[in-house]
């Protein structure tokens, strides 16, 4: 029997992600569901790790996965300490450090922590995390904000938008690390990354509400009001920050977190609709214009990807306002899993090397 | 000419100055910029309460310089923090007095422009007082106004009177009118705000005042909310505190105790690398705001300005170049023109080619 299929675990709110490979091939993909009353069991996602291991596991077997057959695991990086792009083997301070959330909340800690549980029930699986969130390359000028108390951290969407910046750089026949590339990817959360050869040396940071509004992010806020708020609203800090991470941005004009939906009110003649569509298009504008800056106006390419970029009225909005800087190549979807499993082959084949977290 | 007419009387107060001037024809004629302590500012708790000490200050140096009020027939201040306002110039009347004594929307020293000139213009007969280009015009695009959350508004508070007056000396050199090209303005002074001049109108422009856009030697422009989400709810702040990290203590101010650029760069060139990279993040920020303002315009733009007090660092306004330089050409007007721009608004008043607006 062979041994050579990698697990691939990616873990949303609602659902958790899962394929296997065989070298480069997709063998099985499929979004394991979380209803609520499975969910409405815990009181913190930390707490679904067995839950959701024991669904992967049973779903796996009842589709005729042979689970000795797995040579690795490798789940999405979550946040953890401000580390350097690549794969990295599960140890205990990874998981650790996803547990405690010390670096941050977000589901996507569960993917480390659901990569060591499994590989763990079996003795030669191995367990990987890849291009966590908070891969940090940024520049030394990116890193400060404007006061000594508050700094920028390099917390995006790294692995999708390496993914598609890797991806791209192939299709032209050239190197990642020889180009400098805008790369827009547009999820529930925005996050617009300056790749100057190969490094994300700057991004809005998308988590911790900077740059455009989002579907669930309301992104920056004028902060004289902001401030007002958290002071004067009698809201508690869990309060504001809900108000603003998950309920803010698209939700909170429209009441609705799809942008696909949006994009379905906006040629349905809804105006209301498409002014706060086109507005969050002109924030997302205005961030790939500063990345533009910080490329020194001098780039191969502005990619766009996510789910988002599914709209062909949003990519066009912002293709309207940056034209001007260089091509656009627009790539809709995510290949996050497509990443992490070509990562972890080439790094089983010994092509990429393994890194060690501590 | 007669010496003593078509006088026009420019006041002006800045956070720890007030600039006072009398120009006629659009040449100066007089000029000084009283310098205020930092410890006799302090003492006020509001800015509003600094106006017996700053018109004390204002009356002794006209009477040391034995400047000849009768001639004086306007009396242009520099506006507030009013409510929105179109582009030009407002007759001070008693509701555009009560909004500067009481500010809809937050304190600042340009507020008692308009009341210490209303008050000079009273001592002096058939003077008439205006303010012009306030810090509050607004000509944003509507979809610049939405900010993320509707909760909140993007709203247009920037150094309008100077972005405007170099746009329009730009605009004259280059024989082109205002109203026919597409600009970016970067002023750079205590308070750094870069705006989007789209045919003659300001359509977008970081709002500088309380946290957008680049950091300033006394403005910590945008930081990222989550962090002060945190700080509003440590207990360890009160609102008062918080607002002051952001606007009068944040930027250079925040981390180096100064919000003079110059005893930054000394710094800088004794080998402190901190006071280097600040210095360069500073201008690295100025340039991301460019770049965003250069898609508002869809890429479309004549010049891009850099002005304001730091604009007279060479090395400042070179490290901001070359950034954006291939966006379009850049153009250094340094210092502020803000004297002059409100005499010469005062003077075009005089000739009736500006009709003032009320409040």
């Amino acid at each position: 029997m062979s041994h050579d299929l990698i697990l691939v675990i990616n873990p949303r709110a609602l659902f958790t992600r899962v394929a296997i490979y065989q070298n480069y091939n997709v063998l099985f993909l499929k979004d394991i569901l979380h209803p609520d009353h499975d969910l409405a069991r815990f009181s913190h996602y930390t707490e679904e790790v067995n839950y959701r291991r024991d669904k992967i596991l049973s779903e796996l077997d009842d589709n005729g996965i042979c689970l000795d057959c797995i040579q690795a695991v490798v789940g999405r990086g979550g946040l953890m300490k401000p580390v350097k792009a690549g794969i990295y083997e599960v140890n205990p301070a990874i998981v650790n450090d996803l547990k405690s959330e010390e670096y941050g909340e977000d589901y996507v800690n569960l993917g480390g922590v659901l990569a060591h549980e499994i590989s763990g029930l079996f003795p030669t699986m191995r367990a990987f995390v890849v291009d966590p969130v908070t891969v940090d390359e940024y520049g030394e000028l990116a890193r400060f904000t404007g006061h000594p108390e508050f700094e920028r951290k390099s917390v995006f969407h790294t692995l999708n938008q390496k993914a598609m910046a890797k991806r791209h750089a192939k299709a032209l026949m050239r190197k990642y690390e020889e180009m400098n590339l805008i790369v827009v990817h547009l999820g529930s959360g925005i996050s617009v990354g300056a790749h100057c050869k190969g490094s994300v040396i700057d991004s809005n940071q998308a988590l911790d509400g900077d740059g455009p509004f989002a579907p669930e992010r309301a992104g920056s806020l004028p902060m004289g009001d902001l401030i007002r708020y958290c002071f004067r609203s009698g809201k508690s800090e869990e309060e504001v920050i809900d108000k603003f991470f998950h309920k803010g941005g698209l939700f909170a004009y429209l009441g609705t977190y799809s942008a696909l939906e949006v994009d379905g009110m906006v040629t349905n003649g809804d105006e209301k609709a498409a002014k706060v569509f086109e507005a969050m298009a002109y924030q997302v504008s205005k961030e790939i214009g500063a990345m533009f800056a910080v490329l020194n106006s001098e780039i191969d390419g502005i990619i766009i990807t996510g789910n988002i970029a599914n709209s062909r009225w949003f990519v066009n909005k912002i293709i309207d306002r940056v034209k001007n800087m260089g091509p656009v190549h627009v790539y809709p979807g995510v290949m996050e899993l497509d990443s992490m499993a070509q990562i972890t082959l080439s790094a089983l084949r010994g092509n990429e090397e393994i890194l060690m977290y501590k | 000419m007669d010496s003593c007419t078509n006088h026009i009387l420019v006041i002006n107060p800045g956070s720890t100055s007030t600039k006072v001037a009398v120009f006629q024809g659009g040449q100066s004629k007089f000029q000084q910029d009283i310098i205020h302590h930092e410890k006799d500012i302090d003492k006020f708790d509001r800015i509003s309460h600094q106006y017996e000490f700053r018109m004390q200050a204002i009356i002794e140096v006209l009477e040391h310089n034995d400047i000849d009020l009768s001639c004086i027939e306007v009396v242009m201040g520099r506006g507030g923090l009013i409510n929105p306002v179109p582009a030009g110039v407002i007759e001070v009347d008693e509701k555009l007095k009560f909004d500067l004594r009481n500010s809809p929307i937050g304190e600042h020293a340009s507020n008692l422009g308009g009341l210490i000139a209303d008050d000079l213009a009273k001592k002096i007969s058939g003077a008439k007082a205006y303010i012009a280009n306030p810090v509050v015009v607004d000509e944003f695009d509507e979809i610049a106004r939405i900010a993320g959350h509707p909760l909140f508004e993007r709203k247009s508070i920037f150094h309008a009177l100077n972005q405007k007056a170099i746009a329009r000396e730009y605009a004259q050199s280059h024989s082109v009118s205002y109203n026919e090209i597409n600009v970016i303005v970067a002023h750079m002074g205590g308070g750094i705000t870069v705006g989007a001049h789209k045919k003659g109108k300001v359509v977008d422009v970081n709002q500088g005042l309380d946290g957008e856009g680049p950091f300033s030697p006394e403005r910590s422009g945008n930081l990222p909310i989550g962090q002060i989400i945190e700080k509003c709810f440590s207990g360890d702040y009160s609102e008062k505190e918080v607002r002051k990290m952001v606007t009068g203590k944040g930027g250079m101010m925040a981390y180096f105790g100064t919000n003079d650029l110059r005893e930054v760069v000394a710094k800088k060139f004794r080998g402190d690398k901190k006071a280097e990279l600040v210095y360069e993040a500073m201008a690295y920020q100025v340039a991301k705001d460019i770049g965003a303002m250069f898609t508002v315009l869809s890429g479309d733009v004549d010049a891009i300005l850099l002005t304001g007090g730091i604009a007279h660092d060479q090395d400042f306004t070179n490290l901001i170049r070359n950034r954006v330089h291939k966006m379009a050409q850049v153009y250094v007007y340094p210092g502020e023109d803000e004297m002059k721009a409100l005499a010469n608004i005062g003077t075009r008043v005089l000739r009736g080619e500006l009709k003032p607006i009320k409040y």
